[in-house]
């Protein structure tokens, strides 16, 4: 049988929950003799442009153009859209920014902090816009499974990985849910 | 009556049960071991149906309806589970997390709230409604109770705590729709509010909406599920409320009220600012070792053996050079009832100490020295009184600072029973609630005493059959109303206040005359005499009680009063001549002796769990001891009749002994024999003592 296919991208995020996934440890080399992972930022891909795969994860918020963008593609690109951690799920930690104007954030980043000396906002073509507010994944795309945590267990993200493989969409059991 | 209630038969998931008429769905289904989500219901609270957290389905009908509330009817069939009832569940919480700031990720709370378990029993792994992001107010304006509106979900535990538990009504609802708010008051800040920190609305908020602003956030908390409990009783004033307290690796992290109480204590959770708030501060730094002044008057570490030497050495000295009569003993009213049996043992066989006494000032008992009969004393009625009390008379300042719970009894009665009330005294602790108030300045309460008793017995002398009545006409000399008013220079509105008072205590079939411990603690017996002769008016309850509650400056003073012999007068202590020891339980609101310790005593040392810094001057020895929630011990009650055992809820740093341990210790070096050997027998002993002065008081 064809091994199915994986990518996972992240957004607005911390990295936590793709370290979250590398500390399942030796569990890793199960799971990769059953599944492929096509691009993902373990492997260091700079291109998006990837071509389709079975199961697409997501890691962070989607907070700029360019998570817009690539969350937009991978949706295209895959038949199962997971949401990987609190941030990809409910907005997480990013959303502290939603209750203040976008402009007060970036002054607030690049110009007033501390060691800041005649800072300016960057801004140029190249440069992906802030969003307004720092979105669910689920706000922009259609999402079929969500694993909440911040990040979540290895033992969640493997079960998510394991009901996948068997055909089914993960809903985690209450006892592996955590927000915090 | 009861037991002619013939059980209804109904169904829960298929469950035949059999259950009183009266309860609702959901009692029944915790009666029978079922579980039934809930959020805005409290098992210390009135239900409100609110939420709608616990909806079930009642004989397939379409609309699910809200178990709290619901009264069971025989032959209902009740599911409590299915597809179609958690889905609803799922969307109220995910509406309740979408329409504040709910992300727990960021919130310290998370961990120990009620509304992140439900998520996660109810598997809300994403939401399918847009979070608003909408910004709420803040409210930490208090440095006990913080509000933060953002993480409300308006469930109004807290409004039914305010008004059920503590009688405040401080709580309510503000603005309507998306824009309500809890508020203090009419839309007052916390601290602008009649608020007196209670903190009922926090302990029941499911949510981080209300929280203590001593320990805030989870980084120091952890979580709910690595924490201990221990179950014991707060020793700050002599209601003995039980409590729960929470420890995370031996840190305190929260101290509660027990629900259900139990023993007829406060119920519901019922605690005051200084047992919920004030026990969490740290006051000071701690004394870890023994310490010993050198000649320079610089402190340095000592061994506890040469320390406890020093300690006898001192002692004996002072008084083989003045005699027993200059070694003052003074211990803490907050200490246990076994500290204090080894202190008085270690002092009064030890040096043959003259006097002995508390740190706080206990001149509170000079109200027991007058009896029916010449060497015999009354007996003060309990606190639980107040629950059947028909009219309340409270003389002085009872403040919300001294006895906080004493007053949320009393306001509770007067709101939910009508019952009446009056104070005398220099500020009204009952307004709004009370139906009468006297200002007189502190010390005159005495002199309206005096009018108030002549013009009631003026009043009873055709009717009044208690059994003291007769000689209380002959001690109550007539005096003139008119007199007294002018001297008080009490306006019209008082003086007819006067007349309704003396009318109401008349009336009353169950009054409770509350003192506070300043009027008790007066030097003019007559007045006392007048005091108690009121009470006894209305004659006694049980044998030997009075209807009067003295309350007391400490939580233990009725242990200490007992134990330490205080009625014996001659033996108090007045002042510190030459030397003495100290027993020092620094708590926020009493860390400096009532007596002034004067510098240049021959020797003082003092135990105590911090560097006492007031005595730094005067002191030659600190020993070192555990603080109360470091150490077990019993408690003696307000009306010196009941007994409990205060279990430690934290180890004492290392090194330091259970201060009986210290005592025993030094009475060896003394050459004391001592009747008990171990904490067994010395709590036997102590609990003996106070036993003994009960049961006399029954018999």
């Amino acid at each position: 049988m064809k091994k199915p296919k994986l990518a996972t991208v992240w957004c607005e995020a911390c990295a936590g929950c793709h370290m979250s996934f590398l500390d399942l440890d030796e569990a890793l080399i199960d799971i990769l003799s059953q599944v492929e992972i096509t691009v993902s930022p373990v492997t260091d891909f700079k291109d998006y442009a990837f071509p389709q795969v079975d199961v697409g994860i997501v890691e962070g918020g989607v907070g700029n153009e360019e998570n817009r963008e690539v969350i937009e593609h991978l949706r295209r690109q895959c038949r199962f859209l997971i949401a990987w951690g609190d941030c990809a799920v409910f907005g997480g930690i990013h959303t502290l920014r939603n209750w203040l104007p976008k402009d007060d954030v970036l002054r607030c980043g690049y110009v007033e902090t501390a060691s800041t000396v005649n800072g300016i906002i960057p801004a140029h073509e190249d440069i992906p816009q802030l969003l307004d507010k720092v979105l669910p994944v689920n706000a922009v795309v259609a999402v079929d499974g969500y694993v909440p945590g911040c990040p979540p267990a290895p033992e969640a993200l493997a079960y998510c990985l394991k009901e996948l493989l068997a055909g089914r969409l993960p809903v985690l059991p209450a006892d592996m849910m955590h927000f915090d | 009556m009861e037991n002619n209630i013939q059980p209804v038969k109904i169904t829960i998931d298929g469950q035949e049960v059999f259950v009183n008429p009266e309860l609702t769905i959901l009692q029944a289904a915790q009666q029978n071991g079922i579980r039934i989500p809930t959020l805005c219901h409290h098992a210390a609270l009135s239900d409100r149906g609110g939420c709608r957290m616990c909806v079930v389905q009642v004989d397939g009908a379409p609309r699910l309806a809200a178990s709290c509330v619901t009264p069971v009817r025989d032959g209902m069939e009740v599911v409590t589970v299915n597809e179609r009832i958690t889905e609803t569940r799922r969307t109220i919480l995910e509406f309740l997390f979408a329409e504040r700031n709910h992300n727990c990720m960021f919130c310290p709370q998370s961990g120990d709230c009620e509304l992140q378990d439900l998520a996660y029993e109810l598997q809300m792994d994403h939401l399918t409604v847009p979070q608003s992001f909408h910004e709420f107010p803040v409210d930490i304006t208090s440095d006990t109770i913080g509000l933060d509106h953002n993480r409300c979900i308006l469930c109004g535990r807290c409004v039914r705590a305010c008004e059920e538990i503590s009688g405040c009504y401080v709580l309510n609802f503000q603005n309507r729709g998306p824009d309500t708010l809890i508020g203090f008051d009419l839309n007052e800040m916390r601290e602008d509010s009649a608020c007196t920190s209670c903190g009922a609305c926090l302990q029941v908020c499911p949510t981080g909406a209300l929280y203590n602003r001593y320990r805030t956030h989870y980084a120091v908390k952890g979580h709910a599920k690595d924490w201990q409990t221990v179950r014991t009783v707060c020793p700050l004033c002599g209601l003995l409320c039980p409590t729960v307290s929470t420890v995370k690796d031996d840190y305190l992290i929260k101290i509660e009220g027990a629900i259900p109480a139990g023993n007829g204590q406060p119920e519901g959770g019922q605690l005051c600012r200084q047992g919920r708030f004030d026990v969490l501060k740290n006051s000071g730094r701690r004394l870890l070792h023994p310490m010993v002044k050198k000649t320079d008057g610089s402190w340095a570490e000592a061994s506890w053996e040469s320390a406890l030497d020093l300690v006898v050495e001192g002692l004996t000295a002072v008084r083989d050079a003045h005699g027993g009569n200059a070694v003052v003993g003074l211990a803490s009213g907050l200490s246990s009832n076994e500290e204090l049996v080894c202190f008085r043992d270690l002092m009064v066989k030890g040096w043959e100490t003259g006097q002995i006494g508390t740190l706080e000032n206990s001149g509170f008992q000079n109200i027991y020295r007058i009896g029916p009969d010449k060497g015999q004393t009354f007996k003060e009625a309990s606190w639980k009184k107040i629950a059947e009390a028909d009219f309340i008379l409270a003389v002085g300042t009872v403040t919300h600072d001294s006895q906080p719970v004493v007053g949320s009894l009393i306001r509770k009665r007067i709101i939910r029973d009508n019952m009446r009330s009056a104070g005398i005294g220099p500020n009204d602790f009952l307004y709004p609630y009370g139906t009468h108030h006297i200002s007189v300045k502190n010390g005159d309460e005495l002199l309206l005493i005096k009018a108030i008793l002549s013009e009631a017995v003026k009043v009873m002398e055709k009717t009044a059959s208690a059994p003291d009545v007769g000689k209380i006409f002959e001690q109550a000399a007539p005096v003139n109303v008119k007199d007294i008013v002018k001297r008080l220079q009490l306006d019209a509105k008082a003086e007819s206040a006067l007349d309704e008072i003396i009318r109401d205590y008349v009336d009353s079939d169950n009054p409770l005359i509350i003192v506070a411990e300043d009027v008790a603690a007066q030097k003019n017996l007559s007045g006392l005499r007048d005091l108690v002769n009121l009470a006894l008016l209305k004659g006694r309850h049980g044998n030997d009680r009075l209807r009067l509650i003295v309350l007391k400056p400490c939580g233990n003073s009725m242990g200490a009063y007992k134990l330490l012999h205080l009625s014996d007068e001659k033996k108090q202590a007045q002042t510190i001549p030459k030397g003495g020891l100290v027993l020092l339980e620094q708590d926020p609101f009493q860390d400096t002796p009532h007596l002034e310790i004067p510098v240049g005593l021959d020797f003082l040392a003092v135990i105590s769990p911090y560097r006492p810094d007031s005595l730094d001057d005067c002191a030659h020895v600190l020993i070192p001891k555990p603080l109360w929630m470091e150490s077990d011990g019993t408690c003696t009650g307000l009306d010196g009749g009941e007994i409990a055992f205060r279990q430690k809820m934290l180890d004492a740093p290392a090194g330091i002994n259970p201060s009986w341990q210290t005592l025993m210790a030094l009475s060896a070096r003394a050459n004391v024999q001592l009747d008990y050997g171990s904490w067994d027998e010395l709590r036997q002993k102590a609990e003996q003592e106070i036993q003994k002065e009960v049961s006399s008081e029954k018999a």
